[in-house]
């Protein structure tokens, strides 16, 4: 549904997007994770027709964005990262004037005003008017008002930025409600954790390059096979170090002190629950059993340190969706 | 004729235009700047009239109703180039500022209809404003001396004056980030205009007078002054028989005098005014829509390709 070819964009001598190859699925929703400055901006506002690409092609559909952009328009709902509100216009009339804009008519604005309204739990602020609603709230309307003319797409460019944890709460809630609806969402956030629960694809962009590019359950399991794990015991540290290097599920032991040792684990769940009996078993009195890190963030900051690793993590990530997809 | 009413039908339609003079036009401050506005025109034109005729109406005389029509029409002129700038600097730079523009070019709004729904919104309270002191002019109709075609000349020349200003206070505020600069900018080209080209045609004609080349500097000074509201303003009042300067202050009178010695009321001044101010406004206003979505052309001119290829 979404496709760029080779993209690039250069501002100067600076290359924000090199060579960036995405595919999105119809349906889908895609996070696009990386650090501030990395491109993802950059890249959703040429898909979002806003600029144009230096060289290179990108779909939204069959319409490209370059040649066709009124019709890239019409498919897309796009929500920048920071975006204003107008004064002096209530919510109901916010949603009324960019449904106009789109062409809808006046009974299916009214009709879509209560439903989205509803959707993002808005509904009583109907004739509020829209500067005077919390961040929170102005993010939710603005997630219904990309949806006023249904796009089949949407772009939504860090949509829980700046949020309180209840705001961002709703805002994911909502964001994975659109599943349902069916529509193809292409969301950067830097809060990977949320994207691991709201997305079926990730791709990892770094300098404008996409260093990576799989399913969730993909990056999960990658993230999963290396988890690091902390053991406190109150003594005997370095002799337990010893026995968990010849543990099966042991792929190495960190760090091991007296009374802490830190090792990668590439078990599942239920093997560390075995680890720590078998611990306890061999007399060692275990204070502490806990995961260190080992979440899509370790991932994203592995990725996104060293260049070779990136490129190393990333034809292994892609080896492995290539498998799974195969 | 049904195709350019379907047209305007559709114009009318825009969203954009609907969103902005009903934001424009329910504030109290609209409401209470054209009460303003409109009780200061009827206070001069009041104290006008009581100074003329010392509180009997019937010495009122026709040259004296006309020095009351060049007095107003001077007044709304410097209205018009005080508050224009005010409200046209801000329509791009504002929505840029307030971060509504991102959203507002993701839709299928194009640039163009854009930048022209600024532009009508912005000279739509002007244009209200002049309209509003219609009412009070009918006083200078009420004692003769001035006749309704005459007025719509003098009101004709401001709207295009209207139009010039909105464009180029258009231009800076969507080429500039910040609203403030484009103020700056927008204030110091009518400046430019309405005294700077008063200033350079006063010293051509300085330069005239001392220089072999008189007829050089001469011209010069002519397209200084005709590409100026303020005299062209005076050169249709001169042309239509306002010969009496207002008040006989020396300062109107020199104005009359340059429109007499320049012959400001020629086709070829009016024709160099109407160029300048028309083309140029139509020429700001397309490098809007071009820097709005520098895309815009280049999509244009692929369909274009493909139409002729075609």
């Amino acid at each position: 549904m979404i496709t760029t070819e080779n993209l690039c964009k250069r501002y100067g001598k600076t290359d924000a997007v090199r060579d960036l190859n995405l595919d999105v699925r119809a349906g889908t929703v895609f996070g696009f994770v990386g650090e501030n400055g990395a491109g993802k901006t950059t890249t959703l506002s040429i898909l979002a027709t806003l600029m144009l690409p230096t060289s290179g092609r990108a779909f939204v559909g069959s319409a490209e964005v370059t040649t066709e952009p009124a019709a890239v328009r019409r498919m897309i709902g796009y929500m920048p990262d920071v975006f204003g509100v107008y004064d002096d216009l209530s919510v109901r009339e916010y949603l009324a004037f960019y449904g106009t804009a789109y062409g809808v008519g006046a009974a299916q604005i009214e009709e879509r005003t209560k439903e989205l309204l509803n959707m993002v739990n808005l509904e009583d602020k109907a004739d509020g008017y829209v500067n005077a609603l919390s961040r929170g709230m102005q993010q939710r309307l603005g997630l219904a008002r990309c949806l006023m003319h249904d796009p089949p797409v949407l772009i939504l460019d860090e949509p829980a930025s700046g949020l309180d944890p209840r705001s961002r709460i709703e805002m994911r809630e909502i964001i994975k409600g659109l599943r349902q609806r069916d529509k193809t969402v292409l969301i950067s956030s830097h809060i990977l954790p949320e994207l691991a629960d709201m997305c079926d694809e990730i791709g990892i962009i770094k300098r404008g390059a996409l260093v990576a590019c799989a399913s969730v359950e993909v990056v999960t399991a990658r993230v999963n096979g290396h988890r690091q794990i902390c053991v406190e015991v109150l003594a005997g540290g370095l002799a337990m170090a010893d026995a968990l290097a010849r543990h099966p599920y042991v792929s190495e032991v960190l760090t091991c002190e007296e009374t802490r040792v830190d090792l990668l684990f590439a078990g599942t769940e239920r093997d560390q629950v075995e680890l720590i009996l078998d611990l306890t078993a061999a007399g060692y009195q275990v204070k502490t059993f806990r995961e260190v890190g080992g979440s899509l963030e370790d991932l994203f900051l592995h990725l996104t340190s060293d260049a070779h690793a990136a490129e190393q993590s990333a034809s292994a990530l892609e080896g492995s969706a290539a498998g799974q997809m195969a | 004729m049904e195709a350019i009413r379907y047209r305007l039908a559709r114009w009318m339609d825009n969203p954009l235009l609907r969103k902005e003079l009903r934001q424009r036009m329910r504030s109290g401050r609209t409401v209470l700047a054209l009460s303003l506005y409109l009780f200061i025109i009827g206070a001069v034109a009041f104290v006008f009239m009581y100074v003329n005729v010392q509180g009997q109406t019937l010495l009122l005389q026709p040259a004296r109703t006309a020095d009351l029509f060049t007095f107003l029409s001077y007044l709304q002129l410097a209205m018009i180039s005080f508050v224009t700038p005010g409200i046209a600097s801000g329509v791009i730079s504002g929505e840029r500022e307030r971060q509504t523009l991102t959203v507002l070019l993701t839709t299928p709004l194009s640039p163009a209809s854009i930048i022209f729904t600024k532009f009508v919104t912005s000279i739509s309270f002007l244009l209200l404003l002049i309209v509003m002191t219609l009412p009070l002019y009918s006083i200078v109709f009420l004692f003769g001396g001035v006749v309704p075609s005459q007025v719509l000349a003098v009101f004709g020349l401001q709207i295009v004056t209207l139009g010039a200003i909105a464009s180029v206070s258009i231009f800076w505020s969507t080429w500039l980030r910040r609203t403030g600069w484009s103020t700056v900018f927008s204030y110091a080209t009518v400046a430019a205009l309405f005294l700077g080209l008063a200033v350079a045609g006063y010293l051509f004609d300085n330069i005239a007078n001392h220089s072999s080349d008189e007829a050089v500097w001469g011209l010069m000074s002519g397209i200084c002054y005709s590409l100026n509201p303020i005299y062209m303003q005076a050169s249709l009042e001169a042309s239509l028989g306002f010969t009496s300067p207002v008040f006989h202050q020396s300062i109107v009178s020199s104005v009359f005098s340059v429109v007499q010695i320049h012959d400001l009321s020629s086709t070829a001044s009016w024709q160099s005014f109407f160029y300048l101010y028309l083309g140029g406004s139509a020429l700001l206003l397309v490098s809007c829509i071009w820097r709005l979505r520098p895309g815009t052309f280049a999509v244009l001119r692929k369909r274009l390709l493909r139409w002729l290829l075609r």
